[in-house]
């Protein structure tokens, strides 16, 4: 199959509302949701901790969380497969080569990329910031809405590279989910099955949309930075 | 709007201990420190005396182990507690404000309204204090711009609103003037005698001839490790 031909397929598999192209991309952009839905609340309050506190043992644990930036996703995928697997210590979960075990594998890839992101945020904040929340009489839960308010943008930033990250992996969801037709077939790992098809067309299709996708994720954010301004 | 104990001739607050060293060096030792009702102070001592460091302890900013606050609530009860943390009946009674104070960044109104927020208070007894507090500070008209767009003058005037809608009876402000000139100077000396008129305690760090000028100060100098409260 020439290119032209495969791109002008793709095109008609997105134009025609093919429903096995429009399913795959729905199981993608639900679970990545989902497992940002997750990851953030943890990994924003985490980071916020981190950076607000001193303990033993904090330099071991910001140098692991940025290590864990760079851990190759299939990696995460094994981890996963062993305590998903019958015999792991999850395997009453029943969730592997289903979506929930794809969800578990975007928390844990999503988790490192906010907390990280969320914790330079914070740590990039005037010191005067937190200090004139306390003087004015907030509550330590007071001090961090305030703060996390106040590095929105960084925080917006970290979500937007999370979910990047999770929309886009391949490894992970391949090995959990199984690339089962219908159920876990993601944009990526059907990207990869049928390329390995020699079937371009579904593959470029696909692609365009995870380009369009990534594309919108951030005309949104550039969006949201301009509206948070106030006039004079 | 004047606190209801200005009369009162017991001191405002008596804290003992209160020392720091960095180092070896013994930066200040200061064995009992009684704060009166009612008075301006003006705090001066040469360049890396502690004087700062001397204002963020009693603000609850800065550690002071080992010291002790003795003071009198509105109903005469005597009360004595470690000074770190800052015990909460003290965190209401005092303010500190920042040599370059940092203001949200939300808008000017809310930023006075931070600290009523923080306490709790009905929404319509906040929109009143603080909309005479923006009248008292002379920024009305700048009620609904975000703060990186005032001068640093307006940006002084309005982290004094912000610290006198919590009608403290301790101000302690860190060269409130010390970045102004011409007409901005003049506005902030004038708030800060007001706040001195009403009854209040305002202790300043300050090298303005104008603010030592102002009736009735009284003032302090730290030097060699030592508070001198009865200096000239």
């Amino acid at each position: 199959m020439g290119l032209l031909e495969a791109v002008r397929g793709a095109f008609r598999l997105l134009f025609e509302g093919d429903p096995v192209l429009w399913r795959i991309v729905w199981i993608s952009l639900s679970t990545s949701v989902v497992g940002l839905l997750i990851a953030t609340p943890l990994a924003v309050a985490s980071g916020y901790a981190i950076a607000m506190s001193q303990f033993r043992g904090r330099r071991l644990v910001i140098w692991l969380v940025q290590a864990a930036l760079s851990l190759p996703t299939v990696l995460i995928g094994l981890l996963l497969y062993m305590m998903l697997s019958r015999h792991g210590p999850m395997g009453g979960l029943q969730w592997l080569f289903s979506q929930p075990g794809i969800v578990a594998g975007q928390v844990l890839i999503a988790l490192p990329v906010l907390l990280a992101f969320t914790l330079a945020a914070v740590q990039a904040a005037d010191p005067r910031f937190a200090e004139t929340a306390i003087a004015h009489g907030a509550s330590p839960w007071r001090v961090m809405s305030t703060l996390l308010y106040e590095v929105r943008f960084g925080v917006m930033a970290a979500i937007i590279s999370g979910f990047g990250r999770v929309i886009s992996e391949v490894g992970c969801a391949m090995m959990v989910g199984g690339n089962i037709a219908g159920e876990t077939r993601t944009i990526t790992t059907a990207i990869a099955l049928e390329t390995s098809k020699g079937e371009f067309a579904e593959g470029i299709a696909l692609g365009i949309v995870l380009v369009a996708l990534a594309l919108l994720v951030n005309i949104g954010m550039a969006w949201l930075q301009g509206a948070g301004g106030f006039r004079r | 709007m004047t606190p209801s104990v200005a009369h009162d001739h017991s001191p405002l607050l008596t804290v003992r201990g209160l020392a720091r060293t960095i180092g070896l060096r013994k930066l200040f030792a200061i064995d009992r420190l009684v704060i009166p009702r009612a008075t301006a102070i003006v705090l001066t001592g040469m360049n890396g005396a502690g004087k700062t460091t001397l204002l963020r302890m009693l603000a609850g900013l800065e550690p002071a182990p080992g010291a002790s606050a003795q003071w009198t609530d509105a109903r005469g009860q005597a009360h004595d507690a470690p000074l770190t943390p800052l015990p909460p009946a003290l965190r209401q009674r005092i303010a500190y404000l920042h040599q370059h104070p940092y203001l949200f960044r939300t808008s000017v109104r809310e930023n006075i309204a931070y600290g009523l927020h923080a306490r709790g208070m009905p929404r319509d007894e906040i929109a009143r204090r603080v909309g005479e507090a923006l009248g008292w500070a002379g920024v009305s008209h700048l009620q609904d711009t975000a703060p990186e767009y005032l001068s640093g003058g307006e940006i002084q005037r309005v982290a004094l609103a912000r610290a006198k809608v919590l009608e403290p009876e301790l101000l302690l402000l860190d060269e409130p003037t010390s970045s102004l000139d011409g007409h901005a100077r003049e506005q902030v000396i004038g708030l800060v005698g007001d706040l001195a008129a009403e009854g209040r305690t305002v202790v300043m760090i300050c090298h303005d001839r104008e603010l030592i000028n102002l009736p009735g100060v009284v003032r302090w100098k730290l030097g060699d490790g030592v508070l001198d409260t009865h200096h000239p």
